[in-house]
């Protein structure tokens, strides 16, 4: 069997239709995930009774756990309550109606939620407290100290933990091919078994999934410099 | 005797060092002073081959190197022949106070492990920290630490010590007793160069001032020569920032 | 979906579970190790820029960091016995979980040798120049000064990796390697519980992390006991964790805040 460089790119073109679902996936994944996160950490800064032990306990499960645990879990789960409600209340719609990559996309925003929750904490809670007291004393409000001075401090230092998560959902999400879902894994095991050329076609995926990952950390090094302006005293 | 030939260093565009010519006898307390920026530490840094310089040379007694084109033993023999006091201390932190002082000697001049040990308490002692042998650099305050980088370079036992503004990093009611080792041990008769910012103290301690200012030596001389009747323009500007009332040595 | 849900299956899997744990960890040690002997490799030509070398190990490393595990395991199991009969080499009969191995050793072995030249970097410039100043040399300095405290730094790196490999061997049942997440699937069908095991199978991961956290704060004690407060320690470790508890930028350890 010789190696067919041309079914490389043969490959690559097949494959590359599954790309928007991974995109998809990825990045209403990180979305929600990162609106999850930030509730959590804020309810976990702030010490709400109750809830800050429910979410430091969300946060431990979930980064103790392997992703694709959260996902067979959510995934069966959801189902059988579905279910069962289907059948209790004669509803006309179970859990076939809901399409795959839902399922892919609820549990990876659990997943994303855990682990951005600590990188939007350790971004608050980093900065410098004397941030804050000067805030409020030239008369800001809570949300005005916020929205001004901690949040975009707070955004400049967690970019590259931002990105590193961004990326690490980017690489999870291959796992949503357990649940049927046709990414850009899925696409290549098909084009691999189809046509008996299994490195050509990983090859392939590899290199789209690299391309993407360099992208991603292109642009994020130039946002970083964008944004830490201010960090190296104006020297852009 | 020490002397330094044409000594420049430039860091990219800026030039640091425009040709220094110095000469330091045995047995002299050198002190170095002059404004931020005027090469002072980096002079000192080029002894000891931590920063290279672009030009020049240097000569302890018969041992001579060409920095521009040293070689990797020639580096090494120099810096066995110095001993550097730092600013920031840079104690080495995974080792305990004894052994800190112990590490030259055990791996440069190949002492044994007992010998050593002797030597260091023995020196730990004279800088008043014989009872914190086995404590750790992190346990130690700025002023503690600094003793131990003194007697780490005593311990060398080198044809000079340079000292890299040694008290500018400590809190002021600890500098007083890091300069009483540093006068102690000056008076013993070891060649020292001092980079430093307290006016009065070199003044009392050092047998040769130097300003330097803008990469060279402006004015050298005796130390109450200098401070009395400094003759170039910039010495007498720089000077008068300290008055008579600064220079009060507490 | 399956029968009832019945708490008490959880226990009974648990325990049906557990023999497992021991293929798990004998893949990620064997991985690790491999992963050192690479990375430490990978990591020698970045760290004294060694011309070509250096940049064979930066484009390694950005491969295995910028491509899925998942993808990597598909490639090497399939891909690599096909470019292998190529130079005549027949390795169809070698076991599946060597191939496993393999793949996660080079998967973490970009990682080890990120976290070897961050570790070695991050140590204070001012006890390298002390070291030279009392007259050691490169290799006395760095066996003696540099070396023990780049390893205290990096100790809690490799727990992190440890973890993350634990949690990453969770998908080598895609190649038919009967581990805890293979066993997991196979209870379940047993009797369609399939929430009951797959909790179990959470579970016993959950319990091994916490197990292994605990240890490395252990070796973090006894090792780093000369290093900064733990407060400071904690802050470092904790934005070292990222999605699957594996350093892949660390632009907070490294002291000049550059990019691994």
């Amino acid at each position: 069997m010789k190696l067919d460089f041309s079914f490389i790119w043969k490959a690559f073109i097949q494959i590359l239709p599954a790309m928007p679902t991974t995109l998809f996936i990825t990045f209403l994944s990180v979305l929600i995930g990162f609106v999850i996160g930030t509730f959590t950490a804020i309810v976990r800064i702030y010490k709400v009774p109750i809830l800050s032990q429910a979410a430091s306990s969300y946060v431990t499960i979930i980064r103790g756990t392997p992703m694709i645990t959260h996902l067979l879990i959510i995934y069966y789960s959801i189902s059988m309550l579905l279910d069962s409600l289907a059948k209790h209340y004669h509803l006309s719609f179970n859990s076939s109606s809901i399409p795959m990559t839902a399922f892919a996309i609820i549990s990876f925003s659990i997943t994303a939620g855990a682990y951005l929750s600590e990188v939007v904490r350790a971004g608050i809670t980093n900065i410098d407290r004397g941030q804050i007291e000067a805030a409020y004393s030239v008369g800001m409000t809570t949300t005005q100290a916020l929205r001004r001075i901690v949040f975009p401090q707070a955004f400049a230092v967690s970019l590259p933990n931002l990105s590193n998560t961004f990326i690490g959902m980017l690489h999870g999400s291959t796992l949503a091919f357990i649940v049927s879902v046709v990414d850009i894994n899925a696409k290549a095991q098909i084009v691999a078994s189809t046509n008996w050329k299994y490195f050509e076609a990983y090859i392939a995926a590899a290199l789209i999934f690299w391309g993407i990952t360099l992208v991603i950390e292109r642009m994020t090094s130039l946002l970083e410099k964008r944004f830490s302006v201010f960090s190296r005293g104006g020297v852009k | 005797m020490i002397t330094l030939t044409n000594v420049t260093k430039s860091f990219g565009k800026n030039h640091v060092l425009k040709g220094i010519d110095l000469t330091v006898n045995k047995g002299e307390v050198v002190a170095i002073l002059g404004p931020s920026g005027s090469g002072k530490t980096t002079l000192l840094r080029c002894i000891n081959y931590l920063e290279k310089p672009n030009k020049g040379k240097i000569s302890i007694d018969d041992f001579n190197v060409d920095f521009s084109q040293a070689s990797k033993n020639e580096i090494l023999s120099l810096r066995q022949k110095t001993a550097m006091v730092f600013q920031q201390f840079n104690l080495f932190k995974n080792k305990t106070v004894v052994e800190n002082v112990m590490e030259g000697l055990i791996v440069a001049k190949k002492w044994s492990k007992e010998a050593a040990y002797k030597k260091s308490a023995e020196l730990l002692e004279k800088v008043g920290l014989g009872n914190k042998l086995e404590s750790y650099p992190l346990q130690l305050s700025g002023g503690q630490q600094q003793r131990v980088g003194i007697a780490r370079a005593l311990a060398l036992n080198p044809e000079v010590i340079l000292f890299d503004e040694p008290t500018s990093a400590l809190d002021p009611e600890l500098v007083g007793e890091v300069l009483a080792i540093i006068r102690k041990i000056a008076k013993e008769g070891i060649t020292m160069i001092i980079v430093t910012h307290e006016m009065a103290f070199a003044r009392d301690v050092a047998n040769h001032v130097v300003f330097m200012d803008g990469g060279i030596i402006v004015e050298e001389g005796d130390p109450k020569a200098l401070f009395q009747s400094p003759k170039e323009e910039r010495t007498i500007q720089f000077l008068k920032r300290f008055s008579e009332e600064d220079m009060y040595y507490i | 979906m399956g029968a009832d849900f019945k708490a008490g299956l959880i226990f009974e899997y648990f325990i049906k579970l557990l023999p497992f744990i021991k293929i798990s960890l004998i893949i990620v040690g064997s991985s690790i190790l491999v992963g050192l002997g690479v990375g430490l490799l990978i990591a020698l030509p970045r760290m004294y820029k060694v011309p070509i070398f250096q940049r064979v190990s930066q484009i390694y490393v950005s491969f295995f960091r910028g491509t899925p595990i998942l993808i990597q395991l598909f490639l090497i199991y399939y891909g690599v016995p096909e470019l292998l009969k190529l130079v005549e080499v027949d390795v169809s009969r070698i076991d599946v979980l060597y191939f496993v191995i393999l793949t996660y050793g080079l998967h973490s072995a970009a990682f080890i040798s990120e976290g070897i030249r961050a570790s070695v970097s991050a140590v204070d410039r001012g006890q390298i120049e002390a070291a030279y100043s009392v007259g050691m040399d490169g290799y006395q300095a760095f066996k003696r000064i540099i070396a023990p405290q780049a390893f205290a730094i990096w100790i809690p790196i490799l727990g992190n990796l440890l973890i993350g490999t634990l949690k990453d061997t969770s998908l080598a049942f895609t190649l038919g390697v009967m581990e805890l997440t293979g066993q997991s699937q196979t209870l379940g069908l047993l009797n369609r519980h399939f929430i009951e095991s797959y909790l179990a199978l959470a579970l016993v991961y959950f319990i091994l992390s916490v197990f292994l956290e605990k240890g490395f704060i252990l070796l973090e004690n006894r090792f780093g006991k000369y290093e900064r407060t733990s407060v400071e320690k904690k802050e470092k470790t904790f934005k070292i964790r990222n999605l699957f508890g594996k350093m892949n930028r660390d632009v907070v350890v490294v002291k000049e805040g550059t990019r691994l």
